[in-house]
């Protein structure tokens, strides 16, 4: 394929197949020459993280090809990973270091630059010590660079001020797992969509953010022995079309829902109790909160109607094999964790988890975020350990070879927000942003920005592009990207790939490993006899030692090596002596890995996010049996009001990737939809007098933005933002005092209690007509198109 | 004079003041957003908790008002606190201020949480079924009011107290 029509037919032509089948391979690819070499790779466009080879010639890449052999894809690719390799031959890329003088980032050596960052970070230890230090990474980056800044914050500054951007996306998912089964590790396995008789996705826009996935459910719907689908959106979402139950929610409610459905489940003897009885804990407890919720009930709160919540029971508890999933509409809203453990809750209930076609997918929003949280570059500790379980401490403090009360573990990492938060105090002092854009990408702009421009915050931005984060920075190191370098990432149902460097990076460019490593000798961190910490000169050998660092964990890469990774399909951990071919599910013997001694943490209430007291939990052990956790449903920390009557939901479209500083740059990606739009409901538009097209303004208790309007199938009250677009390709009216239109000028500053996630999705805002648009707004027709009652 | 009814009029009386305190630290540290959320929440729980202890102090001759939450919404004093909170929101002083709140809060919540105790041991003495069923509920919740006061207080101490010490 030659041609951009696939952001046409996103999803590219079906191949149906059956129940227990093999999903039909069907190469994709997107070559603008034709290739002198093709060099393996994955794509880290979404966190399916599908098996590709990068097409090269004459040292620049050329295209990209699915790999028919990889379990993920079986050769497909999205939109995003047929164009978005393309970003790499932008002549927009970052090719020297720039450092700001005089009020201005001006060119510099890496020499100057580095210079630079280490006496800033060497007079800022002596002055106010580790804790005035912070880190924030990526969901993009390499496992062994996560595991580079994991051990140099960790063990080497000691500072606990590290943490991701998967914070914003992934972190729920991670505390569900752990919060329902002892520890992070998706149970279940892609293949699982192929065994399944029952779909059921709740706030997960999986036809938008994994292309290939949905691909794969859809060729099981129209394949002779079509699973049941029940979908959870306010949106009409293109999963939504295709559902046999629609549940369009009021934002904000899920816990409600899934507590009715659980209701629904126990009053019709739908749960499997042998399996509860023995292999879980809290039963009493669950069955007393969800007897709360009979579908009338949440029927009011969710604003649907009690008998479609029994039908989607009915379907969900009648399946034989059930398929859960969830993600940003549960991760990014009110009581994320609390929803999620509630979605982990009806898997359980219903005795579907570790079998063939049973699985509960708590997704990952980012392609390479498992490895954030797998390397303790997030909310634990390397190898998915316990902080407050001192022995797992020391064992991490062993094989790094330094003092266990060098690794900060008198409380959790810190979070993204509060980082921020310290940024804000003053505390920290030293910010270093790896591959990621938090202003755009943070809620509440304004303050997001006022912290970033502080004079006594030194901030040090490595990314590809001059980002409106790099534009606040005072030093800029251009980094290598995908394709230039070298390294691991594991997607959301545990699958590992190597990606291989294909070409050098554009001029000066060096890869984040390279950094972090010439960091760590520069400041000479070192272990406890004087060795230094980080000795490597390749990626290869920090896998090698972090293979070493999860052996006998969940996450077990032990078995794993660059080789083994090299030339046949993705590889699921845990891979070891016991699954030297990797591990297709997780539990498959029902035993959980929630042993005091074992676990990943102690768990938290659900509600306040107290956590709970490491005696307490090792009084009631529960040995190897999973937690059904219940929750009341607290309604959103900000509701409509006269003044802001709709709700704001914010997500993705399916042809950019977070914002957009890679997809911006492809043609075909960026003239799919190249302007944000606010989408509202017909009755909505009507009410307000906008047409299709017309500029809106949309208004919030902390910021404005300007958009043209479309009338969808959305939920009455509830109006829909990309958040994609920041300021940087607006060189009109480049900043937010022009004509604001990120998504986060409007979003508030709360997060999830447990997860820390920031909730997104729940913001109250009003809606007005500013002007007439140009026809129609050139919005993507993937979620819009299509008005459903 | 029934000693029962006075034991549960100290529970209300702490519940109610904790509530208090809860409303006042909630909006002079409302730049500490999730303090200024579950402080609100946690407001809100104590009334109720207050509430609740009423017809049973009446069973013990015991006439207590009702819980007054007027506070816990938006009124002038508390859009002042607010504002004020926001403004000195950018000073490392702040932390030493929420670490005393914390400390406070902390200590309230453990008078109720003794007062809930003493209420179980005369729950079980007098088979007051009624008091026992609120006691396990409700002391659950102070409890847990706790353990989130020890949560936040763990991640709050080292940043207030040790950077910068050593300049």
């Amino acid at each position: 394929m030659r041609g951009g029509e696939r952001t046409a037919e996103v999803w590219g032509e079906r191949t149906p197949f059956a129940r227990g089948g093999e999903w039909p391979a069907r190469v994709d690819e997107y070559l603008t020459d034709e290739p002198e070499r093709w060099v393996q790779s994955a794509c880290v466009l979404c966190s399916n993280g599908c098996g590709l080879d990068i097409g090269v010639r004459g040292g620049r890449i050329v295209g990209v090809r699915g790999r028919a052999q990889d379990r993920v894809n079986h050769g497909r690719l999205g939109p995003k990973g047929l164009y978005g390799w393309q970003a790499n031959n932008s002549p927009d890329r970052l090719t020297r270091p720039l450092i700001r003088r005089d009020g201005e980032l001006r060119e510099a050596s890496w020499e100057e630059a580095m210079e630079l960052i280490v006496a800033r970070s060497q007079e800022l230890l002596d002055q106010m010590g580790p804790l005035a230090f912070g880190f924030y990474t990526s969901g993009q980056l390499f496992s062994e660079e996560y595991y580079a800044q994991a051990k140099i914050a960790r063990a080497g500054l000691g500072t606990p001020h590290l943490d991701g951007n998967t914070r914003l996306c992934t972190a729920t998912a991670e505390w569900a797992l752990i919060e329902s089964f002892g520890c992070d590790g998706d149970p279940g396995s892609y293949t699982d969509i192929d065994l399944c008789d029952t779909l059921f996705l709740v706030g997960h826009n999986v036809a938008e953010t994994q292309t290939v996935l949905w691909m794969r459910m859809l060729d099981r719907l129209h394949g002779p022995d079509r699973p049941k689908l029940v979908v959870v959106d306010p949106r009409p979402t293109p999963a939504a079309r295709e559902a046999d139950v629609w549940l369009r929610i009021r934002s904000g409610t899920n816990v409600a829902l899934l507590n009715a459905i659980q209701h629904e489940l126990l009053a019709n003897g739908w749960a499997d109790q042998t399996f509860v009885n023995e292999h879980t804990v809290g039963f009493e407890a669950l069955e007393k909160t969800v007897s709360q919720y009979p579908p009338e009930r949440a029927a009011e709160i969710c604003g649907i109607s009690a008998e479609a919540i029994r039908e989607a029971a009915r379907l969900i508890g009648s399946g034989e094999r059930l398929v859960s999933t969830c993600l940003q509409g549960v991760y990014q809203s009110n009581q994320a964790t609390a929803a999620a453990v509630q979605l982990n809750n009806v898997n359980l209930l219903r005795g579907m988890i570790g079998r063939p076609g049973c699985a509960v997918f708590q997704m990952n929003g980012q392609p390479t975020a498992e490895n954030t949280r797998e390397t303790g570059a997030n909310g634990a500790l390397p190898g998915f350990r316990n902080f407050e379980n001192d022995a797992q401490v020391d064992e991490l403090a062993a094989l790094w070879n330094v003092d266990p009360l060098t690794i900060p573990h008198w409380a959790p990492p810190t979070h993204a927000m509060q980082i921020f938060r310290f940024a804000e105090l003053g505390s920290i002092r030293f910010l270093w942003i790896t591959c990621t854009n938090p202003a755009v990408s943070l809620p509440e702009l304004h303050r997001i920005r006022a912290i970033l421009e502080q004079e006594r915050l030194f901030v040090v931005v490595s990314d590809a592009f001059l980002t409106e984060t790099a534009q606040l920075a005072d030093v800029v190191l251009p980094a290598a990207i995908w394709g230039e370098k070298t390294g691991t990432y594991t997607n959301a149902d545990r699958t590992v790939h190597i990606s291989d460097k294909a070409v050098d990076p554009p001029g000066e460019a060096r890869s984040d490993f390279e950094l972090l490593v010439e960091y760590a000798q520069r400041m000479d961190l070192s272990d406890k006899d004087g060795a230094p910490l980080l000795p490597w000169s390749s990626p290869q050998e920090a896998f090698e030692e972090f293979k070493r660092i999860s052996a006998g964990r969940p996450c077990d890469y032990s078995g794993l090596s660059y080789e083994k990774l090299r030339g046949g399909s993705g590889i699921q951990w845990p891979c070891n002596e016991e699954f030297p071919d990797g591990c297709e599910r997780l539990y498959a013997n029902h035993e959980f890995p929630t042993d005091a001694d074992y676990c990943e943490a102690y768990g938290h209430d659900l509600i306040s996010g107290a956590e709970n007291e490491p005696d307490e939990y090792k009084a009631h052990d529960p040995k190897g049996r999973a937690f059904l956790k219940a929750a009341e449903y607290i309604p959103s920390p900000e509701q409509p009001s006269d003044d802001y009557p709709f709700l704001l939901n914010t997500g993705r479209t399916v042809f950019h990737w977070h914002t957009r500083t890679k997809t911006a740059r492809a043609s075909e990606l960026q003239q799919a939809a190249p302007e944000p739009w606010v989408e509202l409901a017909p009755a909505d538009a009507q009410r307000l007098g906008v047409a299709d097209g017309d500029l809106v303004a949309v208004e919030s208790a902390r910021g404005r933005i300007e958009a043209p309007a479309r009338s969808t199938g959305i939920r009455e009250g509830v109006v829909f933002l990309p958040f994609h677009y920041g300021y940087w390709d607006e060189p009109e009216r480049s900043d937010p005092n022009g004509r604001p239109r990120a998504a986060n000028e409007l979003t508030i500053t709360r997060w999830d209690p447990v997860s820390k996630q920031p909730i997104f999705k729940t913001a109250a805002v009003r809606v007005e007509r500013i002007g007439d648009g140009d026809g129609a707004a050139r919005t993507p027709a993937i979620s819009t198109q299509e008005r459903l009652p | 004079m029934n000693k029962i009814g006075l034991a549960l009029r100290e529970l209300y009386r702490a519940e109610e003041e904790l509530a208090d305190e809860y409303v006042k630290v909630g909006e002079r540290l409302a730049a500490e957003h999730d303090i200024w959320y579950e402080c609100k929440r946690f407001a809100e729980e104590c009334h109720l908790h207050a509430d609740a202890i009423r017809p049973v102090a009446a069973r013990y001759e015991e006439q207590l008002a009702p819980a007054d939450d007027s506070e816990v919404g938006e009124t002038t004093t508390a859009a002042l606190r607010h504002k004020l909170s926001e403004l000195l929101g950018r000073r490392p002083e702040s932390g030493l201020l929420l670490l005393r709140s914390l400390r406070q809060l902390y200590l309230q919540a453990q008078e109720v949480s003794f007062h809930w105790l003493i209420a179980g041991q005369l729950a079980q003495a007098t088979r007051d079924q009624e008091l026992l069923t609120l006691v396990d509920e409700l002391h659950r919740e102070t409890l847990t009011q706790i353990k989130w006061l020890k949560t936040q207080a763990k991640v709050a101490s080292p940043q207030a107290l040790v950077v910068g010490s050593r300049s």
